[in-house]
């Protein structure tokens, strides 16, 4: 059995007093690929920023490695570094070079030299495909590729945990399919374990362990289980209606 | 097809198909009608458009409301459903209006020094956590570097330049009052004392606080939109520390250096002044400078750097962070920047001034 890696316990949340979350509870287990999916609106990304730690939740709690991470303000920082997040954007600093981005956390967390760094760096491009366009500006750069130098900076400390915010928002079908190929080698070859926010069916399907349906009016989790069993077996038409009957099939 | 709207009696028939261009028309016809009870026929009109739709719509509800008869009939099922949905929205309720009453303008009134409130209370807040991270954080040397570049080495043209022509008005203007009563000799001690004490320091504030000032809530705002500030914090970062605090040492740096140039550039401009509009030979200005101020004038324009520093990058860096949603936020963030970074410069210079005259050597009130 293999071990819980972070769980959130009865969260309650939402933006500015409004509630989007009520009483949610889930977890993921180490090395698994857990997905986040639902109706826009639905509070997928409003629960990756609760597990980040970005906002405060109005009550329960979120545990990384059975640490309560708003226990202390050292919880949350030590919690930080051993995790790696992918935002939509791919929220690269537009003064660097994507070498240099992905160098960002080597410079503040480590004490490697420098091109010491430049060598991790170079290697983590080399596994998301990006090493050559390592000395491009960050922003001159199309959006996907924008997301694997984003995937490349937060894998730069070989974190435990990774998150995604929507990975294939605004990409074409064959560059969404290459990233989660991407995405799905990190988790086989390094055993990190992924969460994943996206209402793409297709990358559901291609790369989760296990789906986690959350729905607006349920304000929380309405289903959960692989891909497969929600698709052909849910029995609640909000789920039969989101996987569309036929896919997979 | 051709459209035609006829009153017959009390009944309007419309036939053919009625666009926004029949919009006129149609008002004209309906909406002047006086009968207690009116019927539209629409069993010829082929299509209408929700323009016409809503005019109708309007009309009718106005006729109902003083206590007539308004009937809608001969509708097509797609004429029907397009006020079927008016009616379906009849059920939402309106948005709230503010009366504007003396009450509302009190209330007003409060939601702005609440508001006011709230930001210097979080100005206060997030100083606190800069200062914390200035004394426990490292420098980042190229980073500072990068922002001395900016703030200071590329702010020195217009800084010298407008300081200059400062000393220049500033010293005809002494110097012509002055001289109506022979009294030109007197004009460098002033223009020096005028440019150290205040016009040199303020000037140069409130260019850094218009240049860089704008410039730091512009770049961390649009940092805090692309979610690269939520990538820093989550990737362990202390924000402040990485953020802020290269931007306030920076401008601790090169704000003494600037003012100092203000300082020489406006008196520079004095004696340009007084050589060409009271024909006072630069040895003789610059004996009397020499005469008027002291070594501590100067330093107080770099003292008085300090402070400003703090202020400008401090609020410039919140009025960033502060950023939430779109671009025009950013826009938001950089107007209130300038305008409080200028607001609490001239308030610690006044409350400076204050202290200034208790302890300059020489001067007694």
């Amino acid at each position: 059995m293999r071990d819980k890696i972070i769980q959130v316990e009865s969260l309650t949340g939402g933006y500015d007093g409004k509630v989007v979350l009520k009483n949610v509870t889930m977890e993921a287990v180490r090395g698994e690929v857990l997905v986040i999916v639902g109706r826009s609106g639905c509070g997928k990304s409003t629960t990756i920023n609760y597990m980040l730690g970005l906002q405060k939740p109005y009550s329960g709690k979120i545990f990384f490695d059975g640490v309560d991470i708003w226990s202390s303000p050292e919880a949350l920082i030590s919690a930080r570094r051993r995790w790696g997040v992918l935002f939509q954007s791919g929220a690269l600093l537009g003064n660097y070079t994507v070498v240099e981005n992905v160098m960002l956390p080597l410079k503040e967390f480590t004490s490697l030299t420098r091109a010491e760094m430049r060598d991790v760096a170079m290697s983590k491009l080399e596994l998301v495909g990006m090493a050559h366009a390592a000395n491009e500006n960050s922003l001159e750069i199309s959006g996907g590729m924008q997301k694997r130098a984003g995937l490349a900076r937060a894998m730069a400390l070989d974190p435990e945990i990774l998150f995604f915010d929507e990975p294939s928002a605004g990409l074409d079908p064959v560059t969404s399919a290459e990233l989660d190929n991407t995405i799905l080698s990190v988790n086989r070859s390094l055993g990190t374990t992924l969460i994943i926010v996206t209402h793409e069916l297709y990358s559901i399907f291609a790369i989760s362990d296990r789906v986690i349906m959350l729905d607006p009016e349920a304000q929380g989790i309405i289903a959960s289980g692989t891909a497969r069993d929600l698709a052909d077996h849910s029995e609640d038409p909000r789920v039969r209606s989101f996987f569309g009957g036929k896919i997979g099939e | 097809m051709n459209r035609k709207i006829v009153k017959n009696g009390n009944t309007v028939s419309l036939s053919g198909r009625f666009t926004v261009k029949d919009l006129k028309n149609v008002t004209r016809v309906l909406g002047t009608s006086s009968a207690q009870s009116i019927t539209v026929d629409f069993s010829n009109c082929q299509s209408l458009d929700t323009s016409i739709a809503v005019r109708i719509w309007s009309i009718a509800k106005a006729a109902e409301a003083s206590g007539n008869t308004f009937k809608l009939t001969g509708m097509n099922r797609d004429t029907e459903l397009i006020f079927d949905r008016f009616k379906a929205i009849d059920k939402w309720p309106a948005p709230p209006v503010k009366a504007l009453t003396v009450l509302y303008n009190f209330e007003d009134i409060g939601d702005k020094v609440l508001a006011t409130w709230r930001t210097m209370y979080g100005l206060a807040a997030f100083s606190g956590k800069v200062f914390k991270a200035l004394f426990s954080g490292k420098i980042r040397g190229s980073i500072t570097a990068y922002y001395m570049e900016q703030s200071g080495v590329m702010a020195i043209p217009i800084i010298v330049t407008l300081n200059w022509l400062m000393g220049v008005v500033l010293g005809y203007q002494a110097g012509y009052q002055m001289s109506q009563f022979g009294g030109e000799l007197f004009m460098p001690a002033l223009l020096a004392y005028s440019i150290c004490w205040e016009i040199a320091p303020m000037m140069t504030a409130v260019l850094v606080a218009g240049r860089s000032g704008s410039a730091f809530a512009a770049e961390i705002g649009t940092m805090k939109v692309r979610q690269e500030i939520d990538a820093l914090e989550v990737m362990g970062f202390n924000i402040y520390g990485y953020i802020v605090t290269p931007k306030m040492i920076a401008l601790f740096a090169v704000m003494p250096l600037l003012i100092t140039a203000a300082n020489f550039a406006g008196m520079a401009g004095g004696l340009a002044a007084g050589g060409m509009f009271l024909k006072m030979p630069a040895v003789v200005y610059i004996a009397e400078v020499k005469k008027a101020i002291i070594p501590f004038d100067l330093y107080w324009g770099v003292i008085k750097g300090f402070f400003y520093s703090t202020i400008i990058s401090i609020t410039g860096s919140y009025m960033g962070m502060r950023v939430r949603g779109g671009p025009a936020s950013v826009g938001r963030a950089t107007t209130s920047a300038v305008v409080v970074s200028i607001f609490l410069v001239i308030l610690v210079d006044a409350l400076l001034s204050l202290l200034f005259i208790h302890i300059r050597p020489g001067l007694t009130l």
